[in-house]
C-alpha cells in the first residue's frame, strides 16, 4: 500500500521537482535576466503573494473550465450515442463535427465574443466546443465496437433495445467514453484562457497574464501560467479519479462491501459459510 | 418422457447463393441431451441461431412445445465457447444479466443465483468479477447464467472448446451431473467426437455443402459415465462410425 502509494504519488511529484530544478539550472547557468524569465521560486513568490488578487481570477478559470468541460461531456456523450445508433446522422453530421474542429479555435473566439458579450458564456463554448469532441469520437467508436455476440445473446434473452444499451452497450464503452473525457480534460483549460484572452474586457485570468507581461513582469507571467497548469491538472486528475472510482472491477478481483448492498453482502457471506460447511463434509 | 419439446419442419437458410442449412426437419424430445456434431462450416451454427429466433429461416418452421417461435427470441437458453460474461459485473450479477436485460432483478434471482452458484462449486466467488477467474469457472458461470433463465430448452454451442483437456473433462461431468439435477433438454453442438458419445442420448451428423443431418444416431451408452465409458467397445464402435460419417463420405 505505502509502495504504491509512494510510486503513484512520489514518483510524479519528483519528475515536477526535477522539472523545477531544470528550470533553475538553465536561468541560472545561462544567466537570464530576470526580465526574460524568472527563477521558479520568484514566480511562486508571485502567486503566493499576489494570491488575493489571483484566487478569484483564478476561480472564474475553473468555472470555465468545468461548466465548459461538463456541457461539453454531455454534448460529446449526446452526439455520439445518436450517431452509433443512426447510420444516416453518422454520415451527414460526422463530416461537420470534424469541420467544428478544423476551424482555429482562437479565429473563433473573437466572433463568439461579439456575439455571446463579455460574460462567462463564451469561454464555456469554447471550453465545450474543444471538450465534446474526443468524447464524441470515442464513444461512437466504443459503440460500433461492442462484441456482436453479447448483443445477439441479449436478444436471445428477449431483451428489448433500450435495457441493452442500459447494461451491455453503455458499460462496454465505459474506457473509451474515459478516453475521451481525459483528453477533454487536458484542453478544456486552453479553451477557456483562449476565451479569456478574446474578451479584452473584464477581469480574468488570462487578462492579468496580458498585463503582467506588458509591465515586463515575468515572474508573474510565469506564475500565471502555473496557476492555469495547475488548474488543468488538477480537473485531469478528477476525471482520472472518477474513472477509478466508476470502473473498480479494472483493478480489483472482488467487489467492495458498499453499505447500501449490505443485506445481500450479508446473504452472500451466509451462502458462502454453507458451502464451506458443506465442502468440510465431502 | 417422450414429449416433443423442440420441432423443426423445413427449415432452411441461405447466405447470398450459399446454402448454410439444406431442409432440416427434426425432433428433440424433453429432458433429452443431444450433440450435434459436424465438421467446422457445416451450419451448425447457423442451425441453433436460427433456433434461438436469431436468424429468420428462408423456409420452414420451429416450434417449441408445439407453439410457433419462428424467427422470435426469448425461449431458449443459449451459450457459446465465449463465456460473454461482462468484466464490469460480479459473477452473481452475471448470473442474473438475463433478468437484468429483460425486466428487474429481484432478491428472489439473486437469492437463485446464489444458490446455484453454491450448489455447483462457485459459492466462494459470487463477489469476484470474471477477471478472477479460470477458463473453467468463467464457463460455469455462464452456464449458471443460460440456466436461471428457466428455458426448458437449453442450446450449447461448442460451449467446452477453448478449454484445456482437463478441464474440459471435468466440465463435462459437472455439466452431466447439473443436467440430471435440473431436467433440462440440452442441444450441444461439438467438433470433438467423444464429447459428442461422453454426453448424450442421441447424436446429429451434419455434413457441410449444403449442410445437413446426415445421421442420426442413438446413444446406448448406460448412464452415470465416467472414464471407463471411453474405452467401452460400444463406445468405440459408435466412434468409429462417427468419423467415417464425418471424414469418409456418405454410408
Ligand atoms: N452471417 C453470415 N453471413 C454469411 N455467411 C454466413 C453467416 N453465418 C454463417 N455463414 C456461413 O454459413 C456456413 C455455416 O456457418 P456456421 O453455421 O457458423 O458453421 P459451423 O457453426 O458449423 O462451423 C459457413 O460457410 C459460414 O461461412
Ligand atoms: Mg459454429
Amino acid at each position: 500500500m505505502t509502495r504504491k502509494l509512494l510510486r503513484n504519488v512520489g514518483v510524479p511529484v519528483l519528475s515536477l521537482l526535477l522539472l523545477l530544478a531544470l528550470w533553475q539550472g538553465i536561468v541560472v547557468g545561462f544567466n537570464v535576466a530576470p526580465y526574460v524569465a524568472p527563477r521558479p521560486w520568484e514566480a511562486i513568490l508571485s502567486v503566493t503573494q499576489n494570491w488575493s488578487t489571483i484566487w478569484p481570477l483564478a476561480l472564474g478559470t475553473i468555472r470555465e473550465t468545468v461548466y465548459g468541460f461538463l456541457i461539453g461531456a454531455l454534448l460529446g456523450v449526446f452526439l455520439g450515442v445518436v450517431m452509433a445508433k443512426i447510420p444516416v446522422l453518422q454520415r451527414s453530421v460526422y463530416p461537420v463535427l470534424v469541420l467544428s474542429q478544423a476551424v482555429p479555435i482562437i479565429a473563433l473566439a473573437s466572433p463568439l465574443v461579439l456575439i455571446l458579450g463579455f460574460s462567462i458564456t463564451p469561454k464555456i463554448v469554447i471550453v465545450a466546443w474543444i471538450v465534446f469532441f474526443p468524447v464524441t469520437v470515442n464513444v461512437v467508436d466504443g459503440l460500433s465496437h461492442v462484441d456482436p455476440d453479447l448483443i445477439n445473446l441479449a436478444r436471445v434473452y428477449g431483451a428489448p433495445r433500450w435495457r441493452t444499451f442500459v447494461h451491455i452497450e453503455m458499460p462496454a464503452t465505459t474506457t473509451p467514453l474515459f478516453s475521451g473525457l481525459k483528453i477533454g480534460a487536458t484542453y478544456a483549460v486552453t479553451g477557456a484562457v483562449i476565451g479569456e484572452l478574446a474578451a479584452s474586457e473584464g477581469s480574468s485570468l488570462a487578462l492579468y497574464q496580458e498585463h503582467a507581461n506588458s509591465n515586463l513582469n515575468a515572474a508573474a507571467v510565469y506564475g500565471t501560467t502555473m496557476v492555469m497548469t495547475a488548474i488543468g491538472i488538477s480537473w485531469f486528475l478528477l476525471v482520472v479519479a472518477t474513472e477509478v472510482a466508476a470502473t473498480p472491477w479494472q483493478r480489483r478481483s472482488v467487489a467492495r462491501h458498499y453499505p447500501w448492498r449490505r443485506a445481500r453482502s450479508e446473504a452472500s457471506a451466509a451462502t458462502s459459510i454453507v458451502s464451506s460447511l458443506s465442502k468440510g463434509e465431502s | 418422457m417422450e414429449n416433443t419439446l423442440l420441432e423443426l419442419r423445413g427449415v432452411t437458410k441461405r447466405f447470398g447463393d450459399a446454402t448454410a442449412l439444406a431442409e432440416t426437419s427434426l425432433s428433440i424430445h424433453e429432458g433429452s441431451f443431444v450433440a450435434i456434431v459436424g465438421p467446422s462450416g457445416c451450419g451448425k451454427s447457423t442451425l441453433f441461431n436460427v433456433i434461438a429466433g436469431l436468424l429468420a429461416p428462408d423456409g420452414g418452421e420451429v416450434r417449441l412445445q408445439g407453439e410457433l417461435v419462428t424467427g422470435a427470441t426469448g425461449h431458449v437458453g443459449y451459450m457459446l465457447q465465449k463465456d460473454l460474461l461482462v468484466p464490469w459485473r460480479t459473477v452473481e450479477d452475471n448470473i442474473t444479466m438475463a433478468a437484468r436485460l429483460t425486466r428487474r432483478v429481484t432478491s428472489a434471482d439473486r437469492a437463485e443465483a446464489r444458490r446455484v452458484a453454491t450448489e455447483y462449486g462457485l459459492g466462494d466467488f459470487l463477489r469476484h468479477y470474471p477477471r478472477a477467474l479460470s477458463g473453467g469457472m468463467r464457463q460455469r458461470v455462464a452456464f449458471m447464467r443460460t440456466l436461471v433463465t428457466h428455458q426448458p430448452l437449453l442450446l450449447l454451442d461448442e460451449p467446452f472448446g477453448a478449454l484445456d483437456a482437463q478441464t474440459r473433462l471435468d466440465m463435462q461431468q459437472w455439466l452431466l451431473q447439473v443436467w440430471r439435477d435440473t431436467g433440462r433438454t440440452v442441444l450441444f453442438i461439438t467438433h470433438d467426437v467423444d464429447e459428442s458419445l461422453f454426453l448424450s442420448d442421441r447424436v446429429l451428423v451434419m455434413s457441410p455443402r449444403p449442410g445437413r443431418v446426415v445421421a442420426d444416431i442413438t446413444n446406448p451408452l448406460a448412464r452415470p459415465r465416467d472414464m471407463e465409458t471411453l474405452t467401452d467397445p460400444a463406445f468405440i464402435e459408435l466412434k468409429s462410425r462417427i468419423m467415417h460419417l464425418l471424414h469418409g463420405g456418405a454410408s
